[in-house]
């Protein structure tokens, strides 16, 4: 019988435990929560274990009912997973998302002064679960409540890991955007006093609230909780595993600066609000690949995506490949693969003039696209193939600036912001 | 005052820092005075803990909405103390050390250690906790009036040091942020302020033994939790200075009888010493809720086998015992026993010279000479006592030249070159240098007659011996 939850008393060798008992992925001991907080394990061999009673835990947030303030915006956030939206499990200490996206609001009280705030879970994962159903999912809710006239904007809360491909797929599939959409997340769990994700939602906020119409990631701009930059879903990267200003603007510079107490510094242009309704084109192609070339690499890889429609290659800096990759890759386009180029190298334009490797490419039909991301130009592949299957309609919409993930000019102060 | 009539029962908690890196980054714990590097700007909010509830200590913090100013220094602060990079595995030292101090206050060690994440939202964690495990309970110490119980050893990081604040903001400097920490709790087993004493001078003597704990100022901090007849337990944190503990108790006994005696409720409060040893309100009593586990780390653990096959180290007390026995001084006993030295000090014992003049050489002569040549970031080596004892030892050097030769040393000579110039004079040679001294200086009297000849000979002959040939010769 399971003593999971139990008060008890344990006695082990010279010395004797009173506390609960916890869940432990340890099958072998008991862990328990002792009268002064402390988790110990005991190896269940040897312990003697005398119940006292049944004990209280669970965790329990403050979810009642918010009161609409009229003079506030209509905000509608769109919970689908990830560190912001997690807690602790006592019960295995582990993380898990949390059950109810309320229980996110009633952690950052402060949100209850800036907007009224309205939420729906379409999923709750981990962004490295996500994958192009989930954007589509995702992107049907966002244009849902963008759609409703009293609903100002939309903040999506997010995992940080992919949480850069969902704000690509979501700047492609949403068509004629009136209103800002926020993409949000957080690298600090929320049961911590130094909770990043409080101030990035409060900032998300105010970005949904604001005038700029477009798809943007919105989280600490620095290591301080002073700001957030709002970066263009397109052009925007996670270049740190862990910490809070991890997403940074690539090949350009932020939208804007947002503060927790509602000011916003503008950066860069933008479009601007209007009120025309946001059409859904969420269709995306599943038979893409991204593929990362290293040195040495061997095209016979290749062989494997001969099935798929696209491939988007990170190649060495300004867009190469190795010879003998020339002539795979020529096989692959003659089959109606398209077949893009972008560069490892993070920042800058690929070019496919400089050196004569990138010249065959380019001659063979490798199409090579400027200072797009890897990243954005992958789910832009998948999106445009989930739109047309008339290659020379792909190519086209390829190098067309979309949603703005080409930049005319190369910003000076873009590197390393 | 009568202590049993008051009733005051007494604990004490002790926090001793490690003499080691940090406990969850690989960063040296080493404080500085420099120019920060960086500063960094944040906030804290209030969580819940694993109850569900928020700690009433932690609303407390967060009503003040204040900002935390970081001083980072590159020399001592990862990602880790900037809380933007979860923690790497425990210190390996740290956790040996604390497996031998719970040896030596006889617990018991904690089968699975799980590191626990406590709420501390006053700033002096970037995380917003710290992290702590429990490694040892159930122990106990032997005083002059009986056992006194150990609850609890635990394994701590130690929190960002405070700089300065004002209205809307609090500066910590986070070179102390993650240093190891041995917290050791008491029963309220004392009962008057001279066993509360002694118990924090035991503990305090145990801890040193390891030779592994830091020392000086800030290293070692006793809180003591206090309570008499009609109130409940009051924590005073930070007495620095254990011989102030007679006073600080008398006063918070008296502070909490007027409370008493006005009716007012006593206790479940944190409170500061300040340096005149009475104590203002610092927050209230945190409680259970604020403790849930570091999900980023795995249980620990505990090898019995590794544990049990520790070499205990000798008690202070006893090699104190051990040195007034081969005759010592009470002062020299205590002090040799008790510095970082006396490893060195016992092995320069087996060359039978006598222990008072090893003693003295490595706790004085050695000061002397670096207060004279103005230095003090240098210390002579090991190497160095055990090579001039062994000369001494093998008569190759008379111990007149000691400080002589520890001069030169310092200046930079090489041993060799320098004791060359330090052979011992033989008697012939030094019956010829005093006969013809007392020739040339017939009138001087015998004292200036020593000094005379000791100036020439440079140390290289004994003093006594100086005397004893002018007093046969002058018969």
């Amino acid at each position: 019988m399971s003593n999971i939850g139990n008060k008890v008393k344990i006695k082990y060798f010279g010395s004797e435990y009173e506390g609960i008992i916890l869940e432990s992925s340890n099958k072998d001991i008991h862990l328990l929560k002792l009268v002064n907080g402390y988790n110990i394990g005991l190896p269940k061999k040897g312990s003697k274990v005398k119940v006292l009673g049944k004990a209280n835990i669970g965790l329990k947030l403050d979810s009642a009912p918010i009161l609409k303030n009229k003079s506030l915006p209509n905000i509608s956030l769109i919970s689908t997973g990830g560190t912001i939206a997690s807690h602790i499990d006592y019960k295995t200490g582990a993380v898990h998302p949390m059950t109810k996206p309320r229980e996110l609001l009633g952690k950052i009280p402060e949100l209850k002064k800036i907007a009224n705030i309205s939420v729906s879970e379409p999923m709750s994962i981990f962004s490295e679960e996500m994958n192009s159903e989930h954007w589509s999912k995702i992107a049907g809710f966002v244009a849902r409540e963008l759609n409703k006239d009293d609903i100002r904007g939309v903040v999506v809360t997010h995992g940080t890991d992919t949480l850069h491909y969902t704000s690509a797929a979501l700047s492609f599939a949403l068509e004629g955007l009136s209103k800002p959409v926020a993409i949000v997340g957080g690298q600090r769990s929320s049961d911590r006093g130094s909770f990043d994700g409080g101030m990035n939602l409060i900032c998300g906020v105010h970005y949904a609230a604001s005038d700029i119409a477009e798809v943007a990631t919105v989280l600490h701009g620095t290591s301080s909780d002073d700001y957030c930059i709002a970066n263009r879903g397109t052009k925007v990267k996670k270049l740190h595993t862990s910490k809070r200003d991890a997403f940074r603007p690539i090949n350009t510079v932020p939208l804007a600066k947002i503060y927790a107490n509602g000011k916003l510094e503008k950066h860069s242009n933008f479009e601007l609000r209007h009120s025309g309704k946001v059409k859904v084109k969420s269709k995306f192609e599943k038979k893409v690949a991204l593929i990362k070339y290293s040195p040495g690499m061997s095209p016979d890889i290749l062989k494997f995506y001969e099935e798929h429609k696209g491939i988007i290659i990170e190649g060495t800096g300004l867009g190469h490949v190795a010879t003998p990759w020339i002539e795979s890759l020529s096989k692959l386009i003659k089959k109606g693969i398209f077949v893009g180029m972008t560069s490892q190298a993070n920042y800058g334009r690929v070019d496919p003039y400089v050196y004569s490797t990138g010249r065959a490419l380019a001659n063979h039909g490798v199409v090579y696209l400027e200072d797009m991301l890897p990243e954005t130009a992958y789910v832009k592949l998948s999106w445009v193939l989930g739109q047309t299957n008339n290659i020379e309609k792909v190519r086209h919409l390829m190098v067309s600036n979309i949603r703005g993930e080409y930049s005319k000019k190369s910003n000076p102060n873009s590197f390393l912001y | 005052m009568n202590y049993s009539i008051i009733g005051l029962k007494a604990g004490l908690e002790i926090h001793q820092q490690l003499n080691t890196g940090k406990l969850f980054s690989r960063c040296d714990s080493k404080l500085t005075k420099d120019m920060p590097d960086t500063l960094l700007k944040r906030k804290l909010r209030a969580t819940t803990g694993e109850s569900g509830k928020i700690d009433i200590a932690a609303v407390f913090e967060t009503s003040k909405n204040l900002d935390y100013i970081y001083e980072v220094h590159n020399s001592n602060t990862s990602l880790i103390e900037t809380d933007e990079e979860p923690p790497l595995e425990i210190d390996e030292e740290a956790l040996s050390i604390i497996y031998t101090v719970c040896r030596l206050l006889n617990c018991n060690i904690v089968p699975f250690i799980q590191i626990m994440r406590k709420t501390v939202i006053d700033g002096s964690n970037t995380s917003g906790f710290q992290r702590t495990c429990l490694v040892g309970t159930d122990g106990y110490i032997e005083t002059s009036k009986g056992k006194v119980s150990i609850e609890s050893v635990i394994l701590e990081e130690d929190s960002a040091r405070r700089v300065s604040e004002d209205k809307n903001s609090v500066t910590y400097r986070l070179d102390r942020l993650g240093i190891p920490l041995i917290e050791i709790t008491t029963a309220p087993d004392m009962h008057d302020p001279d066993h509360i004493k002694e118990t924090a001078q035991k503990i305090g003597m145990i801890l040193r033994s390891t030779g592994k704990v830091k020392r000086g100022i800030g290293t070692i901090r006793q809180d003591v939790n206090i309570s008499i007849s009609g109130g409940t337990r009051v924590e005073l944190k930070g007495v620095q200075e254990i011989s102030a503990i007679n006073k600080i108790v008398n006063n918070e006994i008296e502070r909490q009888q007027d409370e008493l005696s006005m009716n007012r409720k006593v206790g479940g409060e944190v409170r500061n010493v300040k340096s005149d040893t009475t104590s203002k309100f610092l927050r209230p009593m945190p409680t259970s809720a604020r403790m849930y586990p570091e999900t980023d780390l795995p249980t620990i653990q505990t090898n019995f086998k590794k544990i049990n096959s520790i070499k205990l180290p000798e008690l202070i007390s006893s090699r104190i015992e051990r040195y007034l026995k081969i005759g010592l001084n009470k002062e020299l006993s205590s002090m040799i026993a008790n510095s970082s030295q006396n490893n060195i000090f016992d092995k320069i014992l087996e060359t039978k010279i006598n222990p008072t003049l090893i003693a003295t050489t490595i706790l004085s002569t050695s000061k002397e000479i670096k207060r004279k040549l103005k230095i003090d970031s240098w210390n002579f080596p090991d190497e160095f006592y055990c090579d001039i004892f062994s000369f001494l030892a093998d008569s190759k050097i008379t111990k007149d030249s000691i400080p002589k030769i520890m001069e030169r040393f310092t200046k930079g000579e090489t041993l060799e070159k320098i004791v060359k110039d330090y052979k011992p004079i033989s008697d012939s040679e030094l019956k010829k240098i005093v006969s013809e001294t007392i020739k040339e200086n017939s009138k001087l009297p015998q004292g200036a007659l020593i000094g005379k000849i000791m100036e020439q000979i440079t140390g290289r002959a004994d003093g006594k011996k100086v005397a004893k040939i002018i007093g046969d010769l002058t018969k």
